[in-house]
């Protein structure tokens, strides 16, 4: 009977949860900090909080597809750019041919999703490693978008400025009983709810489906997937096509975000969404990750600009710095976890 | 008999492609425009004669990342790679010219300055950036950790580091010495090419002269096999990042002085991806093993050669990344392991046809 009891407590010491602590509680140190240094000015405001996610929607968004990749062992430069291939075709095809924005919208999602599949089959079936091939899929992406224009293109459409000027306003009841909207005001946008939703997606996707395990499998070892029986082949084609489908809705995002297109928009934020990705405790090796990592990953590197902008003094230079800082960490961290379960691993194995 | 043997090596050297792919791409813009292979001196005005052409300025532009290309070979051979290399240009050129800096302060006395003794303007940073490629090196070699990883710190860091130094301003130099790196030349040859020629014929003779070339392919195509044979794999690998940072600190010294500045942003941009294609052009392979210098210099002037002929025909130079995308998916289809098995299997069958005929 106790063991019972005691199993889903020792279920949340797994090793593989220990990185996901760690981001935890780093973002919570880093929050506090800001929120003793900075509270008077309003960092602690559900305002600052919720900015922290629409401004990186487009970020977290793709780190969802990005986290998928990296479980199998793969990785994915192309992100970016297929993200402002797709911001640019929507704003060429509503401002410059008159098109409406919801056809744009299709077919940009059909382009990311082509080039997802493309690059995973490259990948899969022509044995091309990731880098290579994805770095590839980003040249082309990128010199595509420069083909369309090279100068930026805003959008003026009632029906994207309707898409982001939706916004749910949080209320709460004032004395008089009447709903009010809190101040500051915070409201959560589009955007932050497609960042959340593909979130909850990503991380049922992982962790309740068959598809999931096969992605966790592959990631653990090909060899062995193979060997199980497990549709290897269409499982890696089908992730970097979610991954394709991620990007090119992140395009969409910044699209709201920012309402034009540009040949060089969203320059090296691949970079960007790897390293959230890492701080959430993803490992590049494969086999080990968690949606949920991820979204304290984005929370976490969102954290250190908006700590520098409250700050007011330091250039923002220093969010490189730092950013690069975590990285640093994690990576010892990670290798930490690696090393002592290993170690558990070969202890059990001896004590057999 | 010994002929034919030759001629089937020489088919199956990945060099002896890059380097045909490289005279068609010559040949390509010899047709369009018939003055692409025009090589002439010409005589400047302080009187030095300089050669002057598209292919001499080909290899002059090449320069930054055949040298940074040096190093990546071998850091790939091992199986890894060093993404960090485009942030230490950015870094090395910001030590440089804050050394060298002829700033707001010192406008008003105009001619040769320097705040610092000019060695140091080229020895510091040199040596920062071959301390980060020490760091590279340790976090891969000694922690274990992921290259692409390990070197994406100080892909992100660098360039920060490179704003701190300097401030986040942006100094230009007027200093003839320094300007002379980047701009000038010896016997009409441009320096760079004349660095460039250094730098590889070092790389050679220290890869191939000692034992460490063999020491890279055997721990690139079975780390656990050399480690166990006695080969000290670590240092092998730390070697090879640290000549990869000290090669990106040249590469960003020669970069500074061509622009006479320093730009922290946009220094050694995407260097990273361009040295890379440049092995892989070159015939080295990404997943580690064997390697050829030779044809990664080949594989840098692919690129530079590209990207001239792109500017001839009048498009605009972003758009190069498509037609380098498409190049480049070219050759690494014709690479990969599946269609060269295709190819070998059908020269078999030919070969086995062939047999059969004769026998009968």
């Amino acid at each position: 009977m106790p063991e019972m009891t005691a199993k889903p407590f020792r279920r949340l010491f797994k090793p593989n949860y220990l990185m996901v602590y760690a981001t935890l509680g780093i973002f919570l140190l880093l929050y506090l900090f800001g929120a003793v240094m900075y509270g008077g000015i309003g960092f602690t405001s559900l305002r600052t909080f919720l900015l922290l996610f629409s401004d990186n929607a487009y970020i977290g968004i793709s780190a969802v597809g990005m986290t998928m990749v990296l479980i199998t062992g793969g990785i994915d430069l192309s992100v970016g750019a297929v993200a402002s291939l797709t911001g640019m075709i929507i704003a060429y095809g509503t401002t410059v041919m008159g098109l409406h924005p919801l056809l744009c919208i299709a077919f940009s999602l059909l382009v990311g999703v082509g080039l997802g599949l493309l690059m995973g089959a490259c990948v899969q079936y022509l044995n091309v490693p990731p880098f290579i091939t994805t770095l590839t899929g980003m040249f082309l992406a990128r010199g595509v978008t420069s083909l369309i224009s090279r100068e930026s293109i805003s959008i003026k459409h009632p029906m994207i400025d309707a898409l982001a000027g939706i916004k749910f306003y949080l209320k709460w009841p004032n004395e008089a009983g009447e709903w009010v909207k809190i101040k500051p005001v915070a409201s959560i946008d589009l955007i932050t709810i497609i960042f959340l939703a593909m979130i909850i997606i990503g991380a049922i996707i992982l962790q309740k489906t068959r598809f999931g395990r096969n992605v966790y499998a592959i990631g653990g070892s090909v060899q062995s997937a193979t060997l199980m029986g497990l549709p290897v082949a269409r499982t890696k084609v089908l992730v970097y096509g979610f991954n394709g489908l991620c990007s090119a809705l992140a395009g969409i995002a910044y699209v709201l975000y920012v309402k034009s297109g540009w040949n060089l928009a969203l320059l090296g934020s691949e970079l960007d969404v790897i390293s959230s990705c890492v701080i959430g405790g993803v490992m590049l090796s494969g086999g080990v990750g968690y949606m949920w990592g991820t979204l304290l990953g984005v929370l976490l590197k969102a954290t250190i600009p908006a700590i520098i902008t409250f700050n007011g003094t330091m250039n923002s230079w220093w969010a490189k710095i730092f950013t690069g800082v975590l990285l640093l960490l994690f990576i010892i961290i990670q290798r930490a976890v690696v090393a002592s379960s290993a170690r558990t691993a070969r202890k059990a194995e001896t004590s057999t | 008999m010994k002929h034919g043997l030759k001629w089937e090596t020489l088919l199956r050297s990945k060099l002896f492609w890059a380097v045909v792919a490289e005279l068609l791409i010559l040949l390509v813009g010899f047709i369009i425009r018939p003055d692409f292979l025009n090589i002439q001196i010409r005589t400047l005005e302080d009187g030095t004669r300089v050669l002057f052409g598209t292919p001499i300025d080909i290899l002059n532009r090449s320069s930054e990342i055949t040298i940074i290309a040096m190093g990546m070979t071998l850091v790939l051979a091992l199986g890894g790679t060093d993404i960090s290399v485009g942030a230490l240009v950015a870094v090395s050129g910001a030590i440089a010219l804050k050394f060298l800096r002829w700033d707001v302060l010192v406008y008003t006395t105009p001619g040769d300055y320097t705040v610092m003794p000019f060695a140091y303007a080229l020895l510091v940073p040199l040596a920062v950036c071959t301390l980060m490629g020490l760091f590279n090196g340790t976090l891969v070699a000694r922690l274990k950790i992921q290259p692409i990883i390990a070197t994406l710190i100080l892909m992100v860091g660098g360039r920060g580091i490179a704003q701190i130094v300097t401030n986040g301003k942006q100094f230009t130099t007027q200093y003839t010495p320094f300007k002379f790196i980047g701009n000038g030349s010896i016997l009409g040859i441009p320096l760079p090419i004349i660095i460039t020629l250094v730098v590889v014929v070092a790389m050679l003779v220290f890869v191939r002269r000692t034992s460490y070339g063999m020491f890279v392919e055997a721990v690139g195509i079975n780390p656990n096999a050399s480690r166990v044979s006695g080969l000290r794999s670590g240092v092998i690998i730390m070697i090879a990042y640290i000549i990869t940072g000290l090669l990106s600190g040249i590469s960003g010294l020669i970069y500074s002085s061509r622009i006479i500045s320093n730009d922290s942003n946009n220094a050694g941009l995407g260097y990273e991806m361009d040295a890379i294609l440049a092995v892989v052009l070159g015939g080295t392979s990404m997943t580690g093993g064997k390697f050829t210098l030779m044809g990664t210099v080949v594989g840098s002037i692919i690129i530079r050669t590209i990207t001239t002929l792109v500017f001839y025909f009048g498009i605009v130079s972003e758009a190069i990344m498509a037609f380098k995308a498409l190049i480049i998916a070219g050759v690494i289809v014709l690479q990969s392991e599946p269609v060269r098995r295709a190819i070998a299997r059908r020269r078999e069958r030919r070969q086995m046809n062939l047999g059969g005929e004769l026998h009968a």
